[in-house]
């Protein structure tokens, strides 16, 4: 394998990787705008400068690959690649290509969304120069809409045509390009094809400065008053990794994080607005109680103890209703309450979507019905007759929380029950159903495991707090089997992972501290 | 190397300690007819200098635009965390596109430090002199953007204390007027 | 002692009374006024025209206070020791004569409430029972600062009462008498027959003694508030640290008019018979004597804001190796100088 010897330090790398890719590997900074992992290498921007020992010129090097070279060739006799990424001429281009970057760009940082997470702000601030020697005016254009979401500020455009590249490589729509040449070239749409597709929202992400922006974020907030969770999205079976942006338990914006083995760099739409149904939702808070006329709120200890009684007058009639779209603890601790009888709501599905790139939207938009099928293995395809046959009188049931019509079915088995549990977190139609409400939390207020549709563990961290009196999804049904039971509880959620490993032996060796914020493949551990 | 310092050695005047006593009589007794630099507060009022540090306000542009764009680099820049903005678009079309919908200073928290108008790039944000802004409710010490831009009204021509009837109105700046 | 004797002396107890009182209640102002003044301030000046009745305010909020009386104090002797303070305090003015004779209705009266033939010993003896108040009261307190500024206060007087007797026995060997009547009548005549001027050393031993005895600055060590927090009243609140300080003042207004009466010929006016004058000359008299001791008040004032404190064994250096031998030596040369002339 190839030796590079990048200033002073020696790296052995793969043949044909790229300077920049070997040295961002090894924490060696190369300022670049264009070049993106995900995307084809243009080095258009010219800012990944550096200078190879025996070529004439300062060399791109996001387009400069390693290659063997023949031993008798070797510089000192060892390297196949010298290179300076600290030299003076190549200093001195940095500061250079900045300032011709900045000669249109306007100085309205105070302004601009992009700042503080802004690759020119933070290059100009490093390597450039303080002052401009630009005196002429500079070119200003109005701002114009890309599409419904994306606007875009030609004045902040430093045209590295990321944007351009994804909308032809990831989402395959082409709806960007640029339009004229030289001084009046800018990022354009045409006007029948508007950048309408449901990946348009990444291009706000890769824009290296404040070009481009999402409608949904725009002078919302600073980015240094939020706080950054990395969390998974819960708005389809694919489970993509993202950063959720907080502030004072206020979601703002989501935006995608790495994994190369589930969503590598990006994000659907329908995932980073997704997080704006919860902010108008009926919430619940405290229990509470259906007596004659409607609800009344009641405290945690008499509701336990009511649903406790019940229980027990139930004897064996009783079931449960897992969900997909809570945590593998949760389904777990249900499935032990209700001795394994479990069924589940009618699934909640779309059209499934595949981008040439390969990244792909799931019809299936519950985050973990593999997970839900995994701990709850004996669940009942036909539910309703399944009731009729065994004698249900206690039913505890894990709500969605998505808002849907039940139908006719559903709704008659639900009120020939004599006791139901609704365990939710809003008020749905199901909700109203149930003898007792016990609210749980929010998808963004939870923590546990949850396991994508093609068997991957990953860990789901709370975001942001529990609001109200509202407990942790997996610890109701723990609280009522363990006072039922009359045996000590579990005091933490990695205890639940514990026991479901116990039961479970492909989630035998699961535990947070492994699962890191990449997750684990079951590798279909699960199915045998 | 060493020097020897002579100590003072007192006379047997000195040593009777009277006319050092007298000495100091003599001084009090001139301090007693000098005259005096008590300020009579409510009736008449400090003027303070340019450049000192009271209670904020929020600057206009001639035509009645607010030069603030919410950038939040005061609030960044606070070591009391007392300034609290929410951004929003602004409602001017031909001005900066950003404006703050809501501007709230916490006066309780502030430190009158001055490191907001110094932080500020559009000089929006700056302290006045003014200075007797007490009140009786803690919620009266929260000012918001209104209160703001009334205060730079009522500072943005003269010395709020050099006004022709300072000093006659004794009452303290109360919360309606900021 | 006939009726109208009897009434003419209750009318000058109440006028000695009543004038003590008011020059405290003055004193009090004068000190924050002077005070201010002297630190390039304007003191009290809202109550009342120049802030003339600030010590009205002053003495209602004492009275509207809360009384505190701590829980592990000593009831009684807490609740004696102001009054064991601020009595001997007001008597002791009663022998000393604020102006000439006057004559009414037929009658000499002379402007002293009592001509003792003991005038010096009794305030002598009265000013030593005054330190009980205060010993009593931090020891009543059973607080450590109390205690320790009623300690204090104790080994002050006693070692400073030596000095003050010794100094006043050269004035009293000149006069050849205690009452005070007679003291002042020695001093009568021009200016050089004021004791000051015939006692310069015993004045200034006497002066000094008297800060002490007043527990005044630069003496004030029993109240030094830096250290003791208050001193011996740090327990008491509302009116009985009104006591205390009302006895304070009293105290200084009566150890001016002693000054003034031993060393500064009393009321005396210098080149003026003011006995011969009829009712002028105890007009003259009683304004000369009011001046002098209101120069002497502001005296304390004035020394108050100028000098700082004296550290403890400085004050006992000062006292015993100092003033008790000057005021000796004093003694010796006055009595041998008498003997001297008597003897020509």
């Amino acid at each position: 394998m190839p030796i590079v010897k990048i200033d002073d330090t020696d790296f052995t790398v793969e043949k044909g990787t790229s300077v920049l890719q070997a040295a961002l590997a090894n924490d060696i900074e190369i300022p670049h705008y264009c070049y993106h992992p995900a995307l084809e290498i243009v080095g258009s921007c010219r800012m990944c400068l550096v200078k190879v020992e025996g070529m004439p010129k300062l060399q791109v090097s996001c387009n400069t690959f390693v290659g063997d070279v023949p031993s008798d060739k070797k510089i000192d006799g060892k390297y196949d690649m010298v290179v300076s990424t600290q030299d003076e001429l190549v200093q001195q281009e940095q500061k250079n290509m900045l300032e011709f970057l900045l000669l249109n760009h306007p100085l309205d940082c105070p302004v601009c969304d992009q700042a503080g997470e802004c690759d020119l702000q933070d290059y100009a601030f490093k390597y450039g120069n303080a002052h401009s020697r630009f005196e002429e005016d500079k070119r200003v254009r109005p701002n114009e809409y890309l599409g419904s979401q994306i606007v875009i500020n030609h004045n902040r455009c430093i045209l590295c045509s990321r944007c351009v590249r994804f909308t032809r490589e990831i989402s395959g729509s082409s709806e960007l390009f640029v339009e004229a040449r030289g001084y009046n070239s800018k990022i354009s749409v045409l006007e029948e094809k508007p950048l309408d597709n449901l990946l348009a929202g990444n291009v706000a992400d890769i824009c290296p400065v404040g070009a481009l922006l999402s409608t949904d974020y725009i002078h919302k907030n600073r980015i240094w008053n939020l706080d950054k969770q990395p969390s998974i999205c819960q708005d389809c079976s694919v489970g993509c990794n993202v950063d959720v942006f907080h502030q004072k338990d206020q979601i703002l914006r989501l935006t995608p994080r790495e994994n190369h083995s589930v969503n590598k760099f990006f994000m659907c739409d329908k995932g980073r607005y997704g997080f704006h149904r919860f902010e108008e939702i009926e919430r619940l808070t405290v229990p509470m109680i259906m007596s004659e006329g409607g609800f009344i709120e009641t405290t945690w200890d008499e509701a336990i103890e009511k649903t406790v009684d019940e229980l027990n007058g139930a004897g064996k009639g009783i079931a449960g209703i897992a969900s997909p779209f809570h945590t593998n603890e949760a389904n777990f601790m249900l499935g032990r309450l209700v001795n394994g009888n479990v069924g589940t709501l009618p699934p909640i599905t779309s059209e499934e979507i595949n981008y040439p790139s390969g990244f792909r939207i799931s019809g299936d938009r519950s985050p973990n019905r593999h997970g839900m099928n995994d701990v709850c293995p004996s669940i009942v395809d036909d539910f309703a007759s399944a009731v009729e046959r065994k004698d249900i009188r206690f039913l505890y049931l894990l709500d969605d929380g998505i808002d849907r019509e039940l139908n006719e079915l559903w709704k008659g088995m639900l009120e020939k029950i004599d006791f139901v549990v609704v365990q939710s977190y809003a008020m749905t139609d199901v909700s109203k159903c149930a003898d007792i409400v016990l609210p749980g939390q929010a998808p963004f207020e939870r923590e546990g495991t949850i396991t994508n549709d093609m068997g991957r563990v990953q860990w789901l961290r709370p975001s942001v707090t529990t609001k109200g009196e509202s407990r942790p999804d997996w610890e109701i049904p723990m609280l009522i089997q363990s006072k039922h039971a009359g045996v000590e509880g579990l005091t933490d959620v990695s205890s639940v992972m514990n026991e479901m490993g116990k039961d479970f032996a492909a989630y035998s060796d699961i535990t947070f501290f492994r699962l890191g914020d990449q997750g684990l493949p079951l590798n279909g551990k699960a199915e045998e | 190397m060493a020097t020897i310092v002579k100590s003072y050695e007192p006379t047997f005047w000195d040593r009777l300690y009277l006319p050092a006593l007298a000495k100091g009589l003599a001084v009090t007794l001139k301090h007693f007819f000098r005259k005096k630099i008590t300020i009579q507060y409510p009736d008449e009022k400090y003027v303070p200098p340019d450049g000192y540090r009271g209670l904020h306000r929020l600057n206009k542009y001639p035509d009645g635009k607010i030069r603030c764009v919410a950038c939040e680099m005061c609030s960044a820049a606070c070591p009391a965390d007392c300034i609290h903005i929410i951004p929003g678009p602004s409602p001017w079309e031909d001005g900066k596109e950003r404006f703050p919908v809501r501007f709230d200073i916490d006066l309780l928290r502030c430190i009158f430090c001055g490191f907001c108008e110094m932080a500020c790039p559009e000089e929006a944000i700056e302290l006045t002199e003014i200075y007797d802004f007490s009140n009786y409710t803690r919620d009266d010490l929260l000012i918001d953007k209104e209160g703001l831009l009334g205060v730079y009204e009522l500072t943005k021509d003269t010395n709020y204390y050099s006004r022709p009837n300072a000093g006659q109105d004794s009452e303290a700046l109360t919360s309606d007027k900021f | 002692m006939d009726f109208l004797g009897f009434v003419i002396i209750c009318v000058k107890v109440l006028v000695v009374f009543s004038a003590t009182m008011l020059t405290v209640l003055m004193m009090v102002y004068a000190e924050r006024r002077v005070s201010a003044f002297m630190q390039g301030r304007l003191g009290p000046n809202r109550v009342g025209p120049q802030g003339l009745l600030q010590p009205i305010a002053d003495g209602i909020k004492f009275l509207m206070k809360e009384d505190i009386i701590p829980a592990e104090v000593n009831k009684p002797i807490y609740l004696l020791a102001p009054a064991m303070l601020l009595i001997p305090a007001l008597m002791t003015f009663a022998v000393i004569p604020f102006g000439s004779t006057i004559t009414l209705f037929g009658r000499e009266v002379p402007l002293q409430v009592a001509d003792l033939n003991v005038g010096i010993l009794y305030i002598l003896a009265l000013t030593s029972i005054g330190v009980y108040g205060l010993v009593l009261a931090g020891w009543a307190s059973n607080s450590k600062y109390s205690l320790i500024g009623g300690l204090r206060s104790s080994a002050q007087l006693i070692s400073y009462e030596l000095a003050m007797g010794l100094s006043v026995v050269s004035v009293i060997l000149l006069a050849g008498s205690l009452k005070l009547n007679v003291i002042v009548e020695d001093q009568q005549g021009y200016l050089l027959s004021w004791n000051v001027f015939k006692q310069p050393v015993a004045f200034l031993i006497f002066l000094v003694a008297v800060y002490a005895e007043t527990n005044r600055l630069p003496f004030d060590l029993t109240e030094a508030e830096q250290e003791l927090v208050g001193g011996y009243h740090t327990e008491y609140s509302s009116m009985k640290f009104a006591m205390f300080f009302t006895a304070e003042y009293a105290n200084m207004v009566t150890a001016a008019a002693l000054t003034v009466t031993l060393f500064f010929g009393g009321w005396d006016v210098p080149l003026l018979n003011e006995t011969s004058m009829g009712a002028l000359g105890a007009i003259l008299s009683v304004l000369s004597f009011i001046l002098k001791t209101a120069f002497f008040l502001f005296l304390f004032i004035w020394v108050r804001w100028t000098f700082p404190r004296f550290r403890y064994d400085q004050l006992m250096k000062l006292g015993w190796k100092v003033m008790l031998p000057l005021a000796l030596i004093n003694i010796f040369v006055t009595g041998g100088y008498l003997t001297l002339t008597s003897l020509r």
